[in-house]
């Protein structure tokens, strides 16, 4: 077995030496400290002596040649089977105390420590929004007065960014529709806004298909489920039966839950998973967090799930996770009012329900009209990947099962 | 603050006989500010010395008189002759338990008026407590308050590790209050709150903390809610406090007397940021001396933070959107 | 002596093989150092060293040759004796450990604790103001303490006539007030003699003395020097015929109570000391949090997060 004597540092901080002079030669037997090598150095000529006694096997380099610090000098025979001897070595350093310094990302918006977390919490992107602080600082109060957050998480820019399709800039009331006259630049939020839609509009060609159904029996079926003694039946909401009837209706039209990348368009892409993302309303603005995995969840667990994420919503404690990965997007634009719309499908899916109010309307019943509940439906679908019939299809299948609820027990 | 300083040191030369008192006019003349007055006529020669004219050897002899087991209390008659004996501060007191793997307890004490604001001569008013902060090994104490003079310097005597104490000079007559007769410790590494307030916090030490409460004070007739954190020990530093106020307050001023680069002030913004940066509403402000040499007499005021420095840095912290 | 010498040359082979870090070589010294150690009483008797002097000072306990050892290879145990040690550890920063010395001695004699402090520095450090104020300090104060000035003619490359204009070290002792004794230290039984009588008269409270040991480095001033660069080579061979060890072997042979298989046996054991102290030294475990270890009493907020970081880390 060889001992491997590497060069050393002798002279605290040398890192190379020249052979001046070797005194054994290969296959000479040597002692231990017996003289090998004269080396030089910047500081003095050294002899170095063996650390162990064998027979010689090589050596590093010839006289006159440079070695570094830690080079093979000279191999011996010891006649050991333990490797070579390392000389003291200080243990592997850890790091020491050292406080991670994040990169920065190119574009910074100013705003004060407090003010970012509050956004964080929020759920605000602070690239969104309109700073009016010094030198377009971001304050606090901007960040409340905040209208949509994204729908999307923010680093995935191919995810698009999409906030509500309809209720998109939604402010408080005395600040609706105000802004002073004059020629403004189009940039914060409402420049997100406008770069989100121009996206959605001309890369999608969207087909709109809409239709009123009488809602009695699902107002009925509604009330007769939250006068159930059952917890979470309080839960169960319009909003919570209609996404269940649209998990139903995408698992039997896959299509429909798929979508199409690229524009004009390269591929279609037909996921494994149902995920719903339901458009809430908060009082920051509107979000949209996703139901994963929508058609193996019964009513009530629809309505739980549902329920919590409007919770999770109204405190600003969405993750990112909780914003991604939506298939198919519902929008309850009735909940500000309103019948028919044409809400337009965010970018990365292929298909979209809209919701509106429902109310007493005149419906045709047997040959007299009477009033019942209605509840307005839309279907918005990308024509690249949805034809008319489907989407006939698709919402007729939503429609039927909101019509009569019972459909959601017996399957089918 | 001076009869407070006074005694402790007679408490605690009378419950420990170990404590021996070292120094230049420290025995006879009772010290040239009279802080050491009546420990010689009490305890006697043995342990109240005066020592020949060297910083060196009055440190150095009280690190051999620590390896002897004994507890020295050394005396250098202004911080800014400790250069002096900074080999001995930095490579040798401070060093002692480490070097000896804890071999010896460097039970040591070395006492030092600083500060300016009373025109000294050059070298009397340096404010060194930055430079001593950095030698890992050694503890740094500055009291601000006449009752935690008496109690901080009782801790630091009885304390295992050197202790820096160092005295403000301005203080030792003009800082006045009550002081707890007979055993009285204040715990080395705890803050103190001097004054409370939401808005922000002014952190300080030694004499700035008066200045520091008296802009408090006159900002509060103006409804600004003001608090101010007296750090009393730099080593070991009470990072909890300083992390409360600031998360408490939101804003924060910073006041030292030391020049800027590289003064304690810096330490403290930097254990601010990794401890609260997401409580700061606005960015820390540091009210320090300027970096140049201590000055003269005539230009002393400029240099040193004033209660109108203050008060302004406390001013555009609170306004800062 | 011979001890020392044998092991300072093996120890000299382990730098050379990159297994020690820097060392001072103890040739020419051995006489200085055993002789004032035979002269003390290891029970009472504090030796603060400067750095060559360990090798030779073993009769204070074998603790003294084991702590060398693992200071050597860089292990922090190196730094600590045992309570029953009176050694102090090894002082680099020149002439620091003179104040000390004499606080030490004052602080005896106020303790009533019997006993002497012995201080070992060389010609250079004589010229450091820590020399001349503790020097001061202990002649007013009538510490109890001799200062061993052992002047190998050379500070690195400085000879002594460029160190100072005096005319010996030992003359210094008048401006402190305390009695100078000029030695030639490689007279074993002189040295003995002259600590003796030191000590003797600082435990009968007659003060301190200044002894200068008169002898000539015959190795480099570390393992980082090359002395064939600044030492007259005749002035060398002249310092080897007054080897100190071997003007003892010949007086010891004269006297019938020495010879060649006596020294051969006292190398031999001292090999193989030093052999076993450095197996265990490089076999002593380190704790990964050691780097924090006996700065203060007990952590800082800071340093305790600083250990467990260093400890989550070696998880």
């Amino acid at each position: 077995m060889a001992h491997v004597f590497r060069l050393p540092d002798i002279g605290e901080g040398l890192d190379e030496a020249e052979i001046v002079e070797w005194f054994v030669a290969v296959g000479d037997v040597v002692v231990r400290d017996q003289a090998l090598v004269e080396v030089l150095t910047d500081k003095a000529s050294s002899e170095l002596p063996s650390p162990v006694a064998g027979t010689v096997m090589s050596l590093g380099a010839a006289e006159g040649v440079r070695l570094r610090v830690g080079e093979v000098l000279i191999e011996i025979d010891d006649g050991s089977t333990t490797p070579e001897a390392r000389p003291a070595e200080a243990p592997a350093s850890a790091s020491g105390p050292v406080t991670a310094s994040p990169g920065t990302p190119a574009f910074r918006p100013k705003a004060a420590p407090a003010t970012r977390r509050l956004a964080l919490q929020s759920g605000v992107d602070l690239a969104t929004v309109n700073g009016t602080g010094p030198g377009g600082r971001i304050t606090a109060d901007d960040v409340r007065n905040a209208g949509t957050p994204l729908a999307a998480p923010p680093p995935e820019p191919s995810a698009g960014r999409m906030p509500t399709p309809v209720d998109a800039g939604s402010s408080t009331p005395s600040t609706l529709g105000q802004m002073p006259t004059g020629r403004h630049a189009l940039r914060g939020l409402r420049g997100v806004v406008a770069r989100n839609m121009v996206q959605a509009w001309t890369e999608i060609p969207h087909i709109h298909t809409m239709d009123e159904l009488d809602a009695s029996l699902l107002v009925d079926f509604r009330t007769r489920i939250r006068s159930m003694d059952r917890p979470g039946a309080a839960q169960v909401t319009p909003l919570a039966i209609a996404a269940v009837a649209a998990a139903r209706a995408l698992r039997r039209f896959p299509m429909v839950n798929g979508h199409v990348e690229g524009h004009p368009g390269d591929a279609i892409v037909i996921p494994e998973s149902v995920n719903l993302g339901i458009a809430m309303a908060t009082e920051r603005g509107l979000v949209v967090p996703v139901v994963h995995d929508a058609d193996v969840l019964d009513l009530f667990a629809m309505a739980d799930r549902i329920a919590s994420l409007a919770a999770a919503a109204r405190t600003g404690d969405l993750t990112t996770a909780d914003l991604a990965g939506a298939t198919f997007t519902i929008t309850n634009y009735g909940s500000l009012g309103g019948r028919f719309a044409t809400p337009i499908i965010p970018p990365g899916q292929g298909a979209i329900l809209g919701l509106g109010a429902v109310a007493e309307r005149p419906v045709a019943v047997d040959g007299e009209v009477l009033a019942r509940p209605t509840l307005p439906v839309v279907l918005g679908a990308d024509h690249r990947l949805i034809d008319g019939d489907l989407a006939e299809a698709f919402r007729r299948a939503v429609v039927d099962d909101l019509t009569e609820p019972l459909h959601l027990l017996v399957g089918g | 603050m001076l009869q407070a300083i006074n005694e402790a040191l007679h408490g605690e030369m009378a419950r420990d006989e170990r404590v021996v008192v070292l120094g230049e006019d420290v025995g006879h003349v009772g010290g040239v500010f009279r802080a050491t007055e009546g420990l010689f006529e009490k305890f006697g020669a043995a342990r109240v010395v005066d020592t020949p004219l060297a910083e060196g050897v009055i440190v150095g002899s009280a690190v051999g008189l620590a390896m002897a087991g004994l507890v020295p209390v050394a005396e250098i008659q202004f911080l800014g002759f400790s250069y002096q004996a900074m080999h001995q501060i930095a490579g040798q007191v401070a060093r002692l338990r480490y070097r000896s793997q804890g071999r010896f307890e460097p039970a040591i004490t070395i006492r030092a008026p600083f500060g300016g604001g009373v025109r000294t001569p050059e070298m009397h008013s340096d404010s060194l407590e930055g430079q001593l902060a950095n030698i890992p090994g050694l503890k740094v104490v500055t009291p601000a308050t006449a009752a935690d003079a008496k109690g901080l310097l009782a801790a630091a005597v009885r304390d295992p590790d050197p202790v820096m104490f160092l005295e403000p000079l301005r203080g030792y007559r003009g800082i006045r209050g009550d002081v707890p007769d007979g055993d009285h410790v204040v715990p080395l590494g705890a803050a103190r709150t001097a004054r409370q307030g939401d808005d922000l916090v002014i952190i300080a030490w030694s004499y700035q903390v008066e200045l520091a409460c008296r802009v408090a004070d006159s900002l509060a007739e103006e409804g600004l809610s003001v608090a101010v954190l007296d750090l009393r020990s730099l080593v070991p530093l009470d990072i909890e406090a300083i992390a409360a106020a600031v998360d408490r307050c939101g804003r924060v001023v910073v006041v030292e007397e030391a020049s800027q680069t590289g003064g304690f002030a810096g330490e403290v913004v930097a254990t601010i940021v990794e401890e609260c940066f997401w409580s700061l509403e606005a960015p820390v402000v540091r009210v320090s001396g300027f970096d140049v040499p201590y000055p003269v007499g005539m230009l002393e005021d400029t240099f040193v933070p004033d209660e109108a420095r203050i008060a302004a840095a406390v001013r555009r912290t609170l306004e800062t959107a | 002596m011979v001890e020392a010498r044998t092991q300072a040359g093996r120890l000299w082979n382990l730098q050379r093989q990159g297994q020690v870090g820097t060392l001072a070589p103890i040739d020419g010294h051995e006489a200085v150092v055993a002789a004032t150690a035979h002269a003390l009483d290891p029970e009472h008797d504090w030796i603060l060293p400067q750095y060559r002097e360990p090798l030779a000072l073993q009769r204070f306990g074998p603790e003294v040759l084991e702590q060398y050892m693992l200071y050597n290879i860089g292990h922090p145990d190196g730094s600590r004796l045992p309570p029953s040690v009176r050694v102090a550890p090894l002082q680099i920063s020149l002439a620091t450990q003179i104040p000390h010395a004499v606080g030490l001695a004052w602080g005896m004699t106020l303790q009533d604790e019997p006993g002497v402090v012995t201080v070992f520095f060389g010609d250079g450090s004589s010229s450091e103001g820590d020399f001349h104020e503790a020097a001061n300090l202990a002649g007013v104060l009538k510490a109890p303490v001799i200062l061993l000035c052992v002047n190998n003619q050379w500070a690195i490359s400085t000879p002594l006539h460029q160190q100072t204009a005096a005319e010996t070290l030992a003359d210094r002792a008048i401006g402190y007030g305390m009695p100078g004794v000029r030695v030639d230290g490689n007279d074993a039984a002189a040295m003995f003699d002259a600590v003796d009588e030191a000590r003797q008269r600082a435990l009968d409270g007659g003060g301190p003395t200044l002894i200068e040991a008169v002898v000539y480095r015959l190795g480099a001033h570390t393992t980082a020097d090359d002395p064939t660069r600044y030492v007259p080579a005749e002035d060398l061979e002249a310092a080897r015929r007054d080897d100190p060890i071997q003007r003892l072997t010949d007086h010891l042979t004269d006297l019938g109570r020495w010879d060649d298989e006596a020294r051969s046996e006292v190398e031999t054991v001292a090999m193989a000391r030093i052999d076993e102290a450095f197996e265990r030294a490089i076999n002593q475990t380190l704790a990964p949090d050691a780097v924090l270890d006996h700065c203060f009493a007990t952590d800082t907020t800071r340093m305790a997060r600083q250990r467990a970081a260093l400890l989550d880390g070696a998880r």
